[in-house]
């Protein structure tokens, strides 16, 4: 073990890392501002959420908000538990099966040789370009003929070809040195064994990142509830959040807020799990 | 002599048919399909098939779809009905004669783009390597500089800009405007813009720091340890090995970011399409927006070819040939 200074993980505070500190701090205050007002907002009584001029912390903390949201959800007509567990079965599904296909898919047009490997990429680049509102309709339609619309499968099949999480997982696997493939492919290892056992754990950092990207964009959607369902009883939390901010009377403000954050607690809870995976990878990589 | 050159002809017909038979065996060779190269290709597809299936069924399809709407005259009247146009890209002709915002609303997002991706890129590779270095609380810094990303994609994000957090208080005094005066206004419009909105370009990027982390991650530190020892110090170990060794990072960034820009919510010319296709549908219409998008697609397309080809890897051809050297030998 090396002394004092040169240690990796400092466990004490070091005059080293001060001017580290000196960016970071401040930057870290106006980055932080958001998750700050978002916390506060959903805490806000009446008369502070419509203070002028508006005020950015809250001085009298209620749950009054969270009180009215909780009334409303008890007096609709589909229990506020099963939005809760469509959204989380919807994401859960959605989450894994992107991963799966979009690492698989990488795999194939990263490091393997066929025929149409360039033509699929282009394909998959176009997807990423292309603008969301023109392909409504004829999604909608290509949803009513399969026959799955007002189904479960409305909410995870179109959201599962994610062109995003591909492009980035691909371009992390392209420096995955080929040497690496090679002596495996040597000691005698197929192609399966090669994604599993070597692939995947080299672009866990890029994984982590498309599970982020890919949960935040279901988490939020409401399109899919909105377009391809029509049974109160299969759409997600998303939407029926997004229908209490709409409301427009003066409780649905407040209940909006306190909707923000309920929404906004996942997506934290998910990020703290998956940074640890972006960061430990040294330990894995291979070959010097 | 002349004995002298026929052996030195001989031996170059000894050498000739040696030269195909070589490459007869080389597995990279793209004409012959050996036995292994059929199972790469089975492999390959086999991989690829979940992907594709889906590609065909939500992306082809509906782009085929609406590649057709877009040169038809679209009636729903008990579902879908095709009207052939006066001629078939009449659609797109109107775009440019009826869109008459469309030229400024362009120049000003272009313009906006090329100061944003500068900053946004800049801002985040800084960001990231301030995090990937040994400081205590990491993981909490970590989680501060990502999270905004989540809100502002939400309508907290309008309830905050309304509210004036997002602008840096001395930018809107006015003092801003009297250095721009002397520009042109289509320059000087994008740059107060860029101003007014700089607290949250920062807070919208997020992913670009995490994906610069998960890069800067790769690079191993026996490197920099390396360089230490030569002599090397901190800005000259940024240029020759953090930033080489990040260029496909970045240039995976750069597309990232244009894309997310391009193709966002509050881009002026998505509502533009948007307000086209759904609020006036008499005038302009279903089909109309699906031209429009299609033009709009083809300008992103351009855009991030620009910046392939600033950013692609100059290197890449002579790896490409020196590899081909290798397994021909």
């Amino acid at each position: 073990m090396a002394v004092g200074g040169t240690k990796v993980n400092p466990k004490k505070f070091e005059t080293s890392q001060i001017p580290l500190y000196v960016y970071l701090l401040p930057l870290a205050v106006l980055m932080g501002a958001p998750i700050v007002y978002i916390i506060c907002h959903a805490f806000k009584p009446m008369d502070e959420l419509f203070a002028f001029p508006p005020k950015f912390f809250v001085s009298h903390p209620s749950l009054i908000n969270f009180q009215n949201l909780m009334q409303q959800a008890a007096a609709s007509t589909v229990p506020f538990s099963r939005y809760v567990f469509n959204s989380l079965v919807v994401t859960a599904a959605v989450l894994v099966l992107a991963i799966l296909i979009s690492t698989m898919a990488a795999f194939a047009l990263s490091k393997m040789r066929f025929r149409l490997k360039n033509i699929m990429m282009e394909i998959n680049n176009l997807a990423l370009m292309f603008v969301a509102t023109a392909v409504v309709i004829p999604r909608y339609l290509t949803i009513s003929t399969i026959g799955i619309l007002d189904t479960w499968l409305a909410h995870i099949l179109p959201l599962i070809a994610m062109p995003v999480c591909l492009f980035l997982i691909k371009q992390f696997m392209d420096q995955v040195p080929d040497s690496l493939l090679e002596a495996a492919q040597l000691e005698g290892a197929g192609s399966f064994t090669i994604y599993l056992k070597i692939i995947l754990p080299m672009v866990k950092p890029a994984i982590a990142t498309g599970c982020i990207l890919t949960f935040q964009q279901v988490w939020n959607n409401t399109e899919t509830s909105n377009l391809f369902t029509s049974t109160e009883s299969i759409r997600t939390l998303a939407f029926y959040m997004n229908t209490l901010s709409g409301v427009g009377t003066v409780q649905g403000q407040g209940m909006a807020a306190a909707a923000a954050l309920i929404m906004f607690v996942p997506n934290l809870v998910l990020f703290i799990i998956s940074q640890s995976s972006v960061m430990n990878t040294m330990a894995h990589s291979g070959l010097k | 002599m002349a004995t002298k050159k026929k052996q030195q002809n001989m031996q170059e017909i000894a050498i000739a048919p040696k030269k195909p038979s070589k490459r007869e065996k080389n597995p990279h060779d793209k004409k012959r399909l050996t036995k292994r190269r059929v199972r790469e290709w089975l492999y390959g597809y086999l991989f690829l098939s979940p992907w594709i299936i889906g590609v065909i069924i939500f992306f082809v399809c509906s782009m085929v779809t609406s590649l057709n709407y877009s040169v038809h005259k679209i009636i729903f009247d008990n579902g879908v009905q095709l009207q052939p146009l006066e001629f078939w890209y009449k659609n797109y002709v109107d775009v440019f004669t009826l869109e008459t915002d469309l030229p400024t609303t362009l120049g000003t997002f272009t313009i906006s783009l090329v100061l944003q991706l500068p900053i946004i890129i800049s801002f985040s590779l800084i960001i990231a390597m301030l995090l990937n270095s040994k400081i205590r609380c990491r993981s909490l810094f970590r989680m501060i500089f990502f999270l905004p990303v989540i809100i502002a994609t939400g309508p907290v994000m309008t309830m905050l800009t309304a509210q004036g957090v997002a602008t840096v208080p001395m930018m809107s005094d006015g003092s801003l405007t009297v250095l721009l005066g002397g520009l042109p206004a289509f320059i000087a419009e994008p740059i107060t813009e860029l101003f007014n909105s700089l607290i949250l370009i920062l807070w919208n990027s997020g992913i670009q720091i995490l994906i610069f982390l998960s890069g800067l991650q790769k690079v191993s530190t026996t490197m920099y340890e390396a360089a230490k020892i030569d002599g090397a110090n901190g800005w000259e170990s940024f240029w020759k090995i953090t930033l080489p060794i990040l260029k496909p990072i970045i240039l995976l960034n750069s597309v990232y970011t244009v894309v997310a820009l391009a193709t966002g919510g509050t881009n002026e010319i998505i509502e533009l399409i948007y307000s086209a296709t759904y609020l006036t549908p008499w005038t302009k219409g279903y089909s109309y927006g699906m031209a429009f998008s299609w033009i709009y697609t083809a300008i992103i397309a351009v855009i991030l070819i620009v910046v392939f080809l600033l950013l692609k890897e100059k290197s890449d051809k002579k790896v490409k040939y020196e590899k081909r050297l290798v397994t021909l030998r």
